[in-house]
């Protein structure tokens, strides 16, 4: 294809559009890619800080049915009391280990997942211990046998509860991780944006400044040589600088002072052959 | 017209415009003695010869010899 000054400016103008589509579809998918990002995030970070609470609600209620159980433990009637408080004792500890699976199951870091497996092995510990105590109460409430297994609950009830505690402040880590997350898609997308502009500013400027001298400095030696033919110099050389619409004007011009070069070169020879055929005449 | 005098006429035109045939005319008359009109592949040696000479006089070295060399290789 020849390079005319048409193709040139279509192939200039079509490159700065195609970079500034490129740069809109970048800065397109950047922001649905951190919306994406953000909704993911927030969702889950959101979640994990929920089941967290709600793990820690349930913790207390079973503390609390199991400390109700054991104050009638020493009653001697009250059983069907009692095995309400253990069942629902036992229904908080189930809930506790069905939140904590939910929660592994989107935990977005090994380190999160580590906590909430933490819950699951304290809940089931938590019960465990809860059966002895309940066991030796009922052989005898002041046992030393007992005692000690009461101690036991105690101690797997606080490892429960510091383990809740811990679960919670993941949570809220998490929520606070994906804001950062956001934070950083942000960020990133930003600097992509400005740098691709900023390509596209620079190219835009090189295909324009390229374009205005292919086409000025012809036109401007065209203009000179012009100037020279007017004032009667037809020696200067007509350059032809590119193989386009100007060189094509070039050509011509240079075909026009090359004839009336020849055309005034003419003339001087018949006024010279004129005048010596005067004084021929003439002695 | 002859053929080849057509010829030589089409490829000066490009190089010399509104001046083709009074140019070519002058260097047939002048220098080979025959009319533009009545050209023959005997006469391009000569001609192309004189034209780069005469052309020199009118356009830039280069113009010409490539002029003229286009004007050799008419048949």
């Amino acid at each position: 294809m020849k390079a005319t000054i048409r193709n040139k400016l279509v192939a200039g103008f079509s490159g700065v559009l195609l970079l500034m589509a490129a740069v809109a579809a970048i800065g397109g998918y950047a922001v649905f890619s951190l919306r994406h990002d953000a909704n993911d995030a927030t969702r889950v970070g959101a979640r994990l800080n929920s089941l967290a609470l709600e793990i820690q609600v349930h913790d207390l209620e079973a503390s609390r049915r199991v400390k109700s159980y054991l104050a009638e433990a020493a009653a001697p009637s009250g059983e069907k009391k009692r095995q309400m408080y253990l069942d629902e004792a036992t229904f908080e500890i189930n809930e506790i280990q069905s939140l904590a699976a939910k929660a592994m199951a989107i935990a977005p870091t090994p380190q999160t997942r580590a906590k909430f497996t933490k819950i699951t092995e304290a809940s089931t510990q938590f019960g465990r211990s809860l059966a002895t105590a309940v066991a030796a109460n009922k052989a005898g409430p002041d046992s030393e046998n007992a005692k000690a297994a009461t101690a036991a609950y105690e101690d797997a009830a606080e490892d429960l509860h510091d383990s809740a505690e811990d679960g919670e402040v993941v949570g809220h880590d998490a929520s606070q991780t994906s804001l950062e997350a956001i934070d950083r898609t942000s960020s990133r997308s930003v600097a992509l944006v400005i740098g691709i502009s900023t390509l596209g500013l620079l190219l835009g400027i090189t295909v324009s400044y390229m374009l205005a001298r292919a086409i000025l400095i012809p036109v401007d030696h065209l203009k000179q040589v012009a100037e020279n033919v007017s004032l009667g110099n037809l020696d200067m050389a007509v350059r032809r600088y590119s193989d386009d619409e100007i060189g094509d004007l070039a050509d011509s011009f240079s075909r026009m002072v090359t004839a009336v070069k020849f055309f005034r070169m003419e003339a001087e020879l018949s006024q010279s052959e004129a005048e010596a055929a005067v004084h021929e005449v003439k002695p | 017209m002859s053929a080849v005098s057509d010829k030589v006429i089409a490829i000066s035109k490009t190089y010399l415009g509104p001046a083709t045939e009074s140019f070519l005319a002058r260097q047939c008359k002048g220098h080979l003695k025959v009319e533009l009109a009545n050209l023959t592949a005997a006469n391009i040696k000569d001609l192309a010869k004189w034209v780069q000479e005469g052309a020199g006089l009118i356009m830039d070295a280069d113009k010409a010899s490539q002029l003229a060399s286009r004007i050799s290789s008419v048949t």
